[in-house]
């Protein structure tokens, strides 16, 4: 077997070995990527409606569909008109601390089944395995989303403890709900709130996972029809929450 | 039907690909949607040429000290509690899954699309100990149970319809149904459902890996991506070491230009980032990570005339451009890697001896290097190529001697007027409107080509007289 310094050291050889390269450097990174992600934040803090309205024409033009309401409360009543229309019931979501509330309770009084995702991990294999079972059948799941990208229509979600993978992944039908707090204007702005992630460390709300999702599951394998919810959903919800969640 | 088979020659099995009318029909559509898509995707993005120039620029920075890179990207997914393989054969890469396979105890392993683990020929290792891969991207998935290989690298089912689709659902699957896209893919979602929850192992390629932060991505549209790196409790992503970019920064340059350079999308519906295993805390995820850094010769063109080709994105718009791709498909070039950037790959994966016919099919036309996201000068390449291929002598001897004495014609201007003066004269039995069709020892190549008369006046005395030439 290679080992690792075997391997380096074919590397490095081959690299003496070359001349007359073009110059050529990276992409120029944040100096202080807090900072810039924080600069980012002040200056939407102003321009937040143009992005959120090109969000949602980017969103809506990938196949996805945009709600908004003026406050969490007020998400319930249309997380439970998507589930009616479609004939669903059963919901899944992440934990209420990483939603910004709790929704359980008035989605049941509008006759959804729905579930919270426990804070944390779980130390039985038998509670992991009903825990799965339980969001491999529901038919909607509910979620927080940390970025939300004008220029794409993209949420960006980081999993962790509250926040699993499959939430947004097994059910038919993906609720997210974000605030202007999650908004940025473009790929670029989005890579400096990444850096600045980075920077901050592992914290121990991080999970090992960040997805970035742009409307639903589609393909066009066969005969290049477009065909949407092939594994992931079929239908990606974002429902803009007026009043952000940390007040 | 025209399944790669490279036991018949490359001329037999482009001249098949021809003559098979749904094949070329399915090119047709398929390569100029893909076209029509891309065009557009640009159009609407001026930002776009410089994002292309600043892509080329990272991937030629990154290749300049990918010791520190790749030493960096190990120390950090080791830091987040994942495992790093190195392998420098295919063989190795084999062994090495193998292992780790077998270790997780796994009888199934599910697969999202992944070039690297096509060219290590992973799945036939797989079968033959005993584990089952099954391919989730759907294209890939209808390949696999059709027992071919993929024909475009983002499209691999292009060269099939929906019947026969259908009618290998009914005979490998049990189950009838419509020939009807959308009730075929829901059949398959079923399928593949059952498969993502019982499997133990998930093997993905890796588009990027960011050194900076030990950060595999990978990048779907169908969400198996996610599936395959959630669900199975060990993770394996297999990457060629080129792959790797310094930062989420870099990540970030790269991400805007490659769905749109591949399917015209402003972003794949998914990219997903990876950064180790399950961490404390979370409910899902694998407990085990592990990272395959696959060299298969590509660190010997570090220095090597292959090198540009390191660059390469895998995202097809240099296939879909191609003259000869859209002519012939995938199949028809043997290998793994199809298309003009396919050529090359091939070359650096098993040596030029590999190529001596593929290099020639290129009409050098130069569409691939202005689709190419990163600007990769495929057609020099491609030349220094077939000169490899002359020097070792893997061309046939009569083109060697003719384009030896073209050679000698062209550096010597006296003889080269006669000879122009004499072919001049020469031609005439041959020519027919306005070309050269056929000439007696030289069918071979007249028989897919034109050649130009010589012209009545050379540029020459052309010149000389120019000022005598009526002005338009
Ligand atoms: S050579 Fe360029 S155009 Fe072709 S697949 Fe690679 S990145 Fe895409």
């Amino acid at each position: 077997m290679t080992t690792r310094a075997e391997f380096i050291a074919r590397i490095r050889a081959e690299m003496g070995k070359t001349r007359g390269l073009p110059p050529a450097a990276p992409a120029r990174r944040p100096e202080r990527p807090r900072a810039a992600a924080e600069a980012i934040r002040r200056e939407l803090a102003e321009r937040w409606p143009e992005a959120l309205e090109r969000f949602r024409r980017e969103l809506e033009q990938v196949g996805g569909v945009f709600y908004r309401v003026p406050t969490l409360a007020e998400a319930a009543p249309v997380v439970a008109g998507i589930a009616r229309d479609r004939g669903a019931r059963r919901l899944v979501g992440w934990h209420a601390a990483e939603i910004g509330g709790d929704l359980v309770p008035a989605l049941a009084a509008l006759g959804l089944e729905a579930v919270s995702m426990p804070p944390g991990e779980v130390a039985s294999a038998a509670e992991r395995r009903r825990l799965r079972e339980l969001v491999a059948a529901a038919e909607l799941g509910l979620t927080g989303a940390d970025l939300a990208i004008a220029e794409t229509g993209t949420l960006v979600l980081r999993t962790g403890p509250g926040r699993p993978r499959s939430t947004s992944l097994l059910p038919s039908y993906h609720i997210a709900l974000f605030d202007r707090t999650a908004l940025v204007e473009s790929l670029a702005q989005a890579g400096v709130v990444l850096e600045s992630w980075h920077a901050d460390g592992q914290s121990r709300r991080d999970g090992a996972v960040i997805s970035f999702i742009t409307g639903p599951s589609r393909t066009a394998d066969i005969e290049l029809t477009l065909t949407r919810g092939v594994h992931g959903p079929k239908e990606v919800h974002a429902i803009f929450v007026e009043a952000p969640a940390g007040g | 039907m025209s399944q790669a088979d490279r036991s018949i020659p490359f001329r037999q099995r482009a001249d098949r690909a021809m003559q098979d009318v749904f094949l070329q029909e399915a090119l047709t559509i398929a390569t100029t949607k893909f076209i029509g898509l891309r065009r557009e995707a640009f159009a609407g993005f001026p930002e776009g040429e410089g994002l292309r120039d600043a892509a080329r620029e990272i991937k030629e920075a990154t290749l300049q000290h990918l010791d520190r890179y790749l030493e960096q990207l190990v120390e950090n997914v080791e830091r987040l509690g994942g495992r790093v393989h190195y392998a420098t054969t295919p063989e190795e890469a084999r062994a090495i899954i193998l292992d780790i396979a077998r270790q997780a105890g796994a009888r199934i392993a599910v697969k999202s699309k992944s070039m690297a683990t096509e060219e290590i020929h992973l799945n036939e290792a797989l079968e033959a100990a005993g584990i089952t891969p099954v391919e989730t991207d759907l294209g890939e998935y209808i390949i696999q149970l059709a027992h071919e290989r993929p024909s475009h690298i983002i499209a691999p089912a292009i060269h099939k319809t929906k019947g026969q689709i259908a009618d290998l659902f009914t005979k490998e699957l049990g189950r009838t149904v419509a020939a009807d896209p959308e009730a075929l893919t829901k059949l398959a979602r079923g399928e593949l459902r059952a498969k993502f929850l019982e499997a133990d192992l998930g093997i993905t390629g890796a588009n990027f890996a960011v050194a900076d932060t030990g950060t595999v991505v990978l990048v779907t549209n169908e969400g198996n991506g996610r599936m395959v790196t959630s669900l199975p409790r060990v993770h394996v992503a297999v990457m060629g070491v080129e792959k790797v970019v310094p930062s989420l920064t870099d990540l970030m340059v790269f991400l805007a230009i490659l769905a749109k350079s591949a399917t015209g999308q402003k972003l794949s519906v998914y990219t997903t980032l990876v950064q180790g295993p399950r961490r404390a805390g979370e409910l899902e995820g694998p407990e085990e990570f592990h990272l395959v850094l696959l060299d298969n010769g590509r660190i010997a063109q570090l220095a090597g005339p292959l090198r540009e080709a390191l660059y390469c994105l895998r995202c097809g718009a240099c296939l879909n451009v191609c003259p000869v791709y859209r002519q012939i498909g995938g199949h028809a070039y043997g290998h793994t890697y199809p298309g003009p950037i396919g050529i090359l790959l091939t070359a650096m994966l098993n040596g030029p001896g590999a190529v001596k016919d593929l290099a020639h099919a290129s009409s050098l036309c130069g569409a691939c290097a202005d689709a190419c996201p990163v600007r990769i000068d495929i057609p020099r390449m491609l030349i220094e190529l077939r000169r490899e291929v002359d020097e070792k002598r893997i061309a046939p001897w009569t083109e060697r001697i003719v384009f030896k004495a073209f050679g000698w014609l062209l550096t010597r201007p006296a003889l080269y007027r006669l000879a122009a003066s004499v072919g001049r004269l020469l031609q005439r039995p041959f020519v027919r409107d306005g070309a050269i069709r056929s000439l007696p020892l030289f069918g071979d190549w007249t028989r897919t080509r034109d050649l130009p008369m010589v012209a009545r006046r050379t540029f020459r005395e052309r010149w000389r007289n120019l000022e005598l030439e009526p002005r338009r």
